[in-house]
């Protein structure tokens, strides 16, 4: 290969190296910047990646919604627009298979299973990476405080900015403390 | 040169069996020969230094700490990869040597890995393993052309082959068939051809004549989704196809420790065919396929390949006997897909097995090869101990089986052993 062939490649693929990452957080510092917090009841469950550590998976509540309809298979793209409550916690409006022309925030979601009039799917942004030793004091801390015959069960949730379909998950809250600072307790 | 070699130099000189002239001369020969060892020193320790240091900050970092905020875990993501930018720029723009080239290489794949594991940690980014695979390889492969990289170039094969295995074994329900995997191969072939061109016996070719067919066998299996029967077809065509790339001209100087495609290809033909000798087997193969099926065209695929590779070294190496290895999988093809009683296939097979194992014998023993003798007797030995299971011999007829192909491998390999006393 000529030698100004090998340097354009070399300066060209070194742009691309920094352009994939660089992207990545522009699109999503734009989200957490601008975009509208919802709020998402969860519970946690920790598995490991190999190369990006300790996470923890949400489960989160708003999993389903009522439809009859077999069109709905797993695997599908469907999305999920939604609204607030009161307080704050995401509501799913309308769920659809195409985008609707609307003013609403929403989410693609992944169908999981469609039986008996009940369409589960799991949301994107169901990863919540912590130190290590952390995610499974936060599985643990949840089961504790989740007991049947716990007194004061805890109040979880996902600190979610949603915005043009992404959502960037920015905390976990335990009975509004962050998971990273209620763990050392 | 080692001080043993040196001593018994001077040795033969003290015994009159050399003059001092030809024991200098030997010395220089051998000087001469091994000048560039260092540097090939230099670059195993420098590629396995990359891959330590690079692997070790991928683990430092997958702690994710928490008392760093966005900003500085930001910086962080970036300094490994810039690191490993400027280290290729300096080898390209200064030309560098090999060493250079290979080390800074290692580091740099390592370098974008960490880049984007660690952003997408920043952000909690759910993109799945096999995602993040696909885009770290894309970024990381041009650096094999321009590095000229065996380093990278390994690395690429075997994070692809993660790649696949990820999409198509682990993923959950998925039906996904990884068909990048291919498009990363034949981005790497070209490469791996070059160097074969340059020095077919170095260590990197060794190394690739492994790597390369192990990683197709297992993302083969990927490719496997709703007709699974049809597996077999493309496994028995991809061993054919191994077998015969392996046997090429090019890689007729190559030992066959040297040569995965010739090792894994006989290997992985004599199992399927193993495996197709029990009537069972052939009792829960349907006898209709679905021919419009990725499963099929792939096995197509394969089988106008092998034929290719068939007619090209056919037309380039006309001398070499005729090798049953290199055509068995085409009986295959024909008792798979033509329908017929399930004893005739299973009686094939159990033929074929036969024949490969006493061919092996009989080439073993006439290039006084023992590992070939022993592998021939070794597939008899295992067909016969795989009837036993399937057939309602007597005790005694399988016991004097035993002892005969027992008494088979002591005699074929006594007088094998004899001949090459005699020879010698």
């Amino acid at each position: 290969m000529k030698r100004i062939y090998v340097i354009g490649l070399f300066l060209v693929l070194t742009a691309a190296q920094l352009f994939v990452p660089g992207q990545m957080i522009w699109k999503h510092e734009n989200v957490l910047s601008s975009g509208n917090m919802y709020k998402f009841k969860t519970q946690p469950i920790d598995p490991t990646d190999p190369f990006r550590g300790k996470y923890i998976t949400l489960n989160f509540e708003l999993n389903s919604f009522r439809s009859f309809d077999n069109k709905f298979t797993y695997g599908d793209q469907v999305y999920v627009y939604l609204r607030k409550d009161e307080e704050g916690f995401a509501i799913a409006d309308t769920v659809s298979k195409e985008s609707l022309k609307n003013e609403r925030d929403y989410v693609v979601a992944e169908v999981t299973g469609n039986y008996n009039g009940k369409v589960n799917f799991s949301l994107p942004f169901n990863r919540f990476y912590m130190e290590e030793d952390k995610a499974p004091k936060a599985e643990k801390v949840y089961t504790e405080l989740n007991r049947v015959d716990s007194l004061n069960s805890a109040l979880v949730y996902a600190k979610v900015y949603i915005k043009d379909g992404l959502g960037v998950l920015e905390d976990v809250m335990i009975d509004e403390v962050s998971m990273k600072d209620y763990v050392k307790r | 040169m080692s001080i043993r070699f040196r001593k018994e130099l001077d040795i033969l000189v003290r015994d009159n069996m050399i003059t001092a002239e030809q024991s200098l001369r030997i010395e220089e020969y051998y000087a001469m020969k091994t000048s560039d060892r260092p540097n090939r020193l230099f670059t195993i320790f420098g590629i396995f230094g990359a891959l330590l240091v690079g692997s070790g900050i991928v683990l430092i970092l997958g702690h994710n700490w928490d008392n760093f905020s966005r900003l500085i875990k930001t910086i962080l993501a970036f300094i490994p990869m810039c690191i490993g930018q400027i280290l290729v720029g300096y080898s390209i723009f200064k030309k560098k040597n090999n060493s250079w080239k290979e080390a800074s290489g290692t580091f740099l794949f390592f370098g974008v890995g960490i880049s984007i594991s660690l952003v997408s940690q920043i952000y909690h980014i759910p993109g799945d393993l096999a995602f993040f695979l696909l885009i770290w390889i894309s970024l990381c492969l041009p650096l094999i052309y321009l590095l000229k990289s065996h380093a990278v170039a390994l690395l690429c094969v075997i994070f692809s082959t993660y790649y696949a295995i990820e999409v198509g074994y682990w993923k959950y329900g998925s039906k996904e068939v990884p068909w990048t995997y291919l498009l990363f191969l034949g981005a790497i072939i070209p490469h791996y051809y070059k160097v074969t061109k340059e020095n077919i016996n170095s260590l990197t070719i060794t190394i690739f004549n492994w790597v390369l067919p192990l990683s197709i066998c297992i993302a083969l299996g990927t490719f496997i989704k709703e007709n699974e029967e049809l597996g077999f077809v493309m496994y028995i065509t991809l061993f054919g196809l191994l077998y015969n790339v392996g046997k090429l001209p090019i890689y007729n100087k190559l030992s066959t420790l040297k040569n995965g495609f010739v090792a894994i290809g006989s290997l992985g033909t004599v199992v399927m065919f193993m495996t197709f000798t029990f009537r069972e087997v052939w009792k829960e193969i349907p006898f209709e396929y679905v021919m419009n099926s990725t499963e099929f065209y792939i096995s197509l695929f394969l089988l106008l390949l092998v034929l290719l590779v068939i007619i090209f070294s056919q037309k380039t190496d006309r001398i070499k006997g005729f090798d049953i290895f290199k055509i068995v999988f085409s009986v295959f093809w024909i008792i798979f897909f033509v329908p017929m009683l399930v004893e005739v296939p299973t009686l094939i097979t159990n033929v074929i097995v036969l024949i490969l194992g006493l061919n092996l014998i009989k080439k073993g023993s006439e290039a006084m090869s023992f590992g070939r003798l022993n592998y021939g007797l070794l597939i008899i030995s295992v067909l016969i101990t795989c009837r036993f299971f399937d057939t309602s011999m007597s005790f005694v007829v399988r016991g004097l089986l035993f002892v005969i192909v027992g008494a088979g491998f002591f005699v074929a390999n006594y007088l094998m052993f004899k001949k090459q006393k005699i020879k010698s």
